[in-house]
């Protein structure tokens, strides 16, 4: 148990400055970016795993962990809070469910003749879409809570001298 | 002094640096929170109204009354988080150090002259981190190594394009289509064949006009956030569209 979460949050660490490195963050920035990718993807596999709780609010509890420690980190690093956490949550997007979904549309659409398997994959389609889409929102809204919640602390990270 | 040509400086500064916030990826409350300062900076009362391609400002010295109005184009520019982070620093020295408007604009050129990160070192940290999205989903070793491969060929076909300015939309197509009939290949061997084939386009997520939109529609932008947000689902779509077509190629 212990490698295996040690693992998940080595490669979600990873996964997190990669993608962030998209977007060119701070160099200053990478160190927290990782640090936030392991925390999320770590609590999320625990509580998927071990407290048996399903995805999307697995992902809600993690999206509002990374939110709510990007506002110290922040402060540490002089950056913005969305410039720790957007990255940090990108290794958390189900993509298995989004290709399920794209998967299920194309079979959906060669088999329309059929009744029974245009059914099967119409009911694939719309149960991973739904996943998809409900994961992408609960990641968003757990991680931007706590903005919401401390407006006058979270718009103030890069100021130098108060 | 605070003549007619100061004034009109001190607007063309405020523009351009709302302009290129909004640019490199910025969701609007923070745009409009910076420019206010900035502009509070100087004793001019700033009003933004603000859209996908262009905003207006109306800057008003609030120690002659005098307004200057002014229609801009938002800035076509890559994300970029390094000037997000540099430019709000900005506002906050400028009001805390009472800068000049010289002192200010010198300031921001510097910061947008900064060098940002190398392309190659992004194309291997972008394929590294698809090979350990590949890993967190339960890929395999030649899984992994499929998938480093397929994104890197995707994401260098996507700079590429970029540079020669093609539409973003096309883009994303193209470089969706490529990554994923790569990573087809994962078919011919013994290995986690699914799970090679749904990491390979997720490079392409755009997350940051997602988060932007609902922080937008949450706190009351909601044409900017619908915006983005519509943005956002068309390059899902066209993802979808280029792994779809290599799914029904090598069906």
């Amino acid at each position: 148990m212990f490698v295996k979460i040690i693992l998940d949050c080595f490669f979600a660490s990873i996964a997190g400055c990669g993608f962030g490195a998209i977007s060119n963050p701070p160099k200053r920035a990478f160190l927290y970016i990782a640090i936030l990718s392991a925390m999320g993807h770590c609590l999320r596999t625990i509580l998927m795993s071990y407290c048996k709780l399903d995805i999307a609010t697995s992902s809600l509890f993690a999206g509002i962990l990374i939110g709510f420690s990007s506002l110290p980190f922040s402060k540490i690093s002089y950056c913005t809070a969305t410039v720790l956490y957007i990255p940090a949550l990108l290794p958390m997007i189900p993509g298995k469910y989004a290709y399920n979904t794209i998967f299920a549309l194309i079979s959906f659409l060669q088999n329309t003749d059929d009744k029974v398997l245009s059914s099967k994959y119409m009911d694939d389609l719309l149960s991973n879409l739904m996943i998809t889409s409900s994961v992408i929102f609960v990641l968003a809204v757990g991680a931007t809570m706590p903005v919401f919640l401390f407006p006058n602390k979270a718009y103030q990270m890069t100021r130098r001298k108060k | 002094m605070h003549d007619r040509e100061w004034l009109l400086r001190v607007s063309r500064l405020l523009c351009d640096y709302s302009s290129h916030l909004m640019g490199c990826g910025v969701h609007t409350s923070r745009v409009v929170r910076n420019t206010k300062r900035l502009g509070l900076a100087f004793d001019v009362y700033v009003t933004l109204s603000t859209f996908q391609n262009t905003m207006s400002i109306s800057a008003m010295d609030m120690i002659t009354n005098k307004v200057h109005s002014e229609i801009f184009e938002v800035e076509k520019s890559p994300i970029l988080f390094s000037h997000n982070t540099e430019l709000s620093a900005l506002s906050w020295d400028a009001i805390d150090n009472k800068l000049t408007v010289e002192e200010i604009e010198e300031k921001y050129n510097k910061i947008l002259s900064k060098h940002l990160l190398d392309p190659k070192l992004i194309l291997l940290m972008v394929s590294l981190a698809n090979l350990s999205f590949c890993k967190l989903f339960g890929g395999d070793a030649i899984s992994m190594l499929i998938v480093f491969l397929a994104t890197a060929f995707g994401f260098f076909l996507k700079q590429v394009m970029t540079k020669w300015m093609c539409n973003n939309y096309m883009t994303i197509f193209a470089s969706s289509f490529i990554a994923s009939i790569i990573c087809s290949v994962s078919f011919l061997f013994d290995c986690s064949s699914d799970i090679c084939m749904a990491t390979s386009v997720l490079y392409l997520i755009p997350g940051v006009p997602l988060v932007n939109g609902v922080i937008d529609i949450i706190e009351g932008y909601t044409l900017m956030g619908l915006t983005r947000l519509i943005n956002c689902s068309l390059i899902i779509l066209f993802i979808a569209v280029g792994l779809g077509l290599t799914l029904i190629l090598i069906k």
